[in-house]
């Protein structure tokens, strides 16, 4: 099993991390010869939210190289936080004393312990050269392992919504935050995207109207449904989900990276979240959020 | 939403401002608990929150706070009955008011819901802009007052100098910001929501907003004894929050001392005429914090230029609980000008008079209407007087 690469984007890494750091402590990420895979599926995980999330090789790494005996795929358990933490030094930063040359990431195994190896190459202000080496111990899975993680099955959405920039919606969200446990939210195929509480003390309901419904070209190992398309939707109905507001909260962590977010709605079952990093044409990437319903009486 | 139903209810009030800054600033000045009593006039609004049965705060927020205002009686509405204008002024206390109870939080954040409603909810990028605003105030604040604070500062011993108007600073903040929040509030009448329509700009989100009232209770009521006052003082707000903010939080007691200027005993003249002459022996004013450790003293001179107005007879000594005063003390941050008064009883009242809302009178040019205010009384403790 061997695993070698350069680094060549460490902060838009870092920000990914940070996006998923906060959901549980230990994650998975896979490597395989074009993507890595950053998957956040724990059982015990608040609301039951999972993330998986896929990024093209090319667009953090180069000089990438790996080799295993299950179909040179790699995947391991990491500690979000001690990634977060190494990526942190790795990438550029106004507090740090050092500027970043050079980062390389790859497996290693020090006393019998396997670990992924980040070696950062730097230069101080004053010239001199700067080895600062960060260890974070893994778990290799084995591939009886890897065989048992899955993504979630969900019908085909009922609604796409380009959402409204994830910072202001996070200002939103946060005050309705302490008001209650749980947000209803709602879109139409007419660019109406809702979030509302209720509560006996007070009902709060914010509305974007005009935003955009893409048609949506299921780019997954697309699941069963192929339900012909063959009457157009119904722009004034609306499809709505009650999530955790924690899990909502947690998902608008991924603000910082998020270019383009699409959010889909299977009605009454599960909200899924398309988070794309860089460009959507690029398709460098994507963090997909997926929140199942909250079963409320008074939905 | 429920607008095509009830478009034949008159509301009992309806309000709107293109910018809730500072009624929200209001708001927050009598946010020390989470319920407040809403008492709606023909003239404006008046939320009043208590504490253990001996802190009562209140804010009058006048009608022209706001852009629109209605208000329509209930009980007029269910009389149908037109008053003669004469009796219009007792009406207004015994009939035509109505007042409901409301969780005075959730209103100040759902006015806030966009994250521009001002105070400390604002967003990141208001903050630094306000921390500019705020050096530059300063420069000019100092330039204004220069006379001023270094005649204070000469005579008073070196008291300490901030340069902290935060009023001003916070008004020069309103002017620039692009980002406000617009809002529209209706109130059907007794049962029914305060129902808020929220909006950043056209194009952005709405946000609608029912907030559930509950009937109200009987309120406490501290009058203060106009014709028994021991002790008036008129203040430039910040020399009082200076003051206060120098007090420990562990300090449980709050002790205002005053004595009549000296002149003013031996003479026999009137205070006002007697401070010319400058003679600042003994303090006039003095704030004794007691806490477990230790006592601290403030003490204020007789200077017309700290203290504007300083009306007191007889010595006076009375008592509060710190923490008490402690809740008055985002509404004396906010303000100009602070009016302190004690009664007989030992009632203190302090009157908070807000900045005027110089965003929307800036075209118009003139200060029309009366000034907001935050009244703040609280019982003494009960202790013989010193």
């Amino acid at each position: 099993m061997r695993f070698r690469t350069a680094i060549e984007n460490p902060t838009t890494f870092f920000k990914i991390v940070q996006a998923v750091e906060k959901l549980q402590k230990k994650c998975v990420i896979r490597f395989t010869e074009e993507n890595i895979h950053i998957i956040c599926a724990s059982e015990a995980n608040e609301g039951g939210m999972q993330v998986w999330s896929q990024f093209k090789i090319d667009s953090l790494f180069n000089e990438y190289r790996i080799q295993s005996n299950n179909n040179n795929e790699i995947t391991m358990n990491i500690s979000a936080e001690a990634l977060s933490a190494a990526l942190k030094s790795c990438a550029p930063s106004v507090s740090k004393t050092y500027d970043t040359e050079e980062v390389v990431m790859k497996l290693a195994k020090k006393s019998d312990q396997a670990v992924l190896s980040f070696e950062i190459v730097g230069k101080t202000s004053v010239g001199r050269r700067v080895r600062v080496t960060h260890d974070v111990r893994i778990e290799v899975l084995k591939a009886i392992d890897v065989e048992k993680l899955r993504e979630p099955m969900c019908p085909e959405p009922d609604i796409h919504v380009l959402l409204p920039q994830l910072y202001k919606l996070r200002t939103i969200v946060d005050k309705l935050k302490p008001m209650s446990e749980i947000l209803s939210i709602k879109a139409s195929n007419n660019g109406l995207f809702r979030i509302s509480i209720n509560t006996e003390s007070v009902k709060v309901e914010t509305e974007w109207r005009n935003l955009t419904n893409p048609k949506m070209a299921r780019e997954e190992s697309s699941q069963n449904a192929e339900e012909p398309q063959n009457s157009p939707p119904d722009p004034d109905q609306t499809f709505g989900v009650l999530v955790s507001m924690r899990s909502f909260a947690k998902f608008l962590n991924s603000h910082a990276i998020s270019t383009t977010t699409i959010a889909c709605i299977c009605n009454k079952h599960c909200l899924i979240l398309y988070v794309y990093i860089g460009d959507v044409a690029e398709a460098g990437g994507v963090l997909t959020f997926y929140l199942p319903a909250v079963i409320d009486d008074e939905a | 939403m429920s607008s095509s139903i009830n478009e034949q209810i008159i509301p009992v009030l309806k309000a709107s401002v293109h910018d809730v800054r500072h009624f929200t600033s209001l708001l927050r000045g009598v946010n020390f608990a989470n319920r407040a009593g809403v008492t709606v006039t023909q003239h404006g609004l008046v939320v009043a929150v208590e504490e253990a049965r001996t802190l009562l705060g209140t804010a009058y927020i006048f009608s022209d706070v706001f852009d629109e205002y209605e208000y329509h009686s209930e009980s007029l509405k269910t009389r149908s009955l037109q008053h003669p204008q004469s009796q219009q002024d007792e009406e207004d206390i015994d009939i035509e008011n109505t007042a409901f109870e409301i969780q005075l939080n959730t209103l100040i954040e759902c006015l806030n819901i966009f994250g521009t409603a001002g105070g400390t909810g604002s967003s990141g990028s208001g903050k630094r802009v306000q921390l500019k605003q705020d050096d530059e105030e300063e420069s000019s604040d100092n330039q204004g007052d220069n006379n001023e604070r270094n005649g204070f500062r000469r005579q008073s011993n070196g008291r300490k100098k901030t340069g902290q108007g935060g009023n001003t600073s916070l008004d020069l903040f309103f002017n620039r910001s692009d980002r406000r929040t617009s809002m529209r509030m209706t109130y059907l009448g007794e049962g029914s929501p305060l129902t808020l329509l929220i909006a950043e700009d056209s194009s952005g989100p709405t946000t609608t907003c029912e907030i559930s009232t509950f009937e109200a209770e009987p309120q406490l009521e501290l009058p203060f004894d106009a014709k028994d006052t021991k002790l008036k003082v008129i203040l430039k707000s910040s020399w009082l929050k200076e003051a206060l903010s120098e007090i420990d939080p562990s300090c449980d007691k709050l002790t205002f001392i005053a004595n009549p200027p000296e002149k003013a005993d031996t003479d026999g003249t009137v205070a006002r005429q007697e401070e010319r002459t400058r003679t600042r022996a003994k303090p006039i004013l003095r704030i004794r914090a007691t806490s477990m450790h230790g006592t601290t003293e403030m003490e204020y001179f007789n200077d017309r230029d700290v203290l504007e107005t300083f009306d007191c007879l007889e010595p006076v000594s009375f008592s509060y609980r710190f923490v008490h005063i402690t809740r008055a003390m985002r509404a004396l941050q906010t303000s100009v000008k602070t009016s302190l008064r004690i009664d007989g009883e030992g009632l203190l009242s302090l009157q908070f008079l807000m900045p005027a809302q110089r965003a929307r009178r800036e075209g118009t040019g003139h200060r029309g209407g009366r000034e907001n205010f935050i009244e703040f009384c609280c019982l003494p403790l009960d202790e013989d007087i010193s």
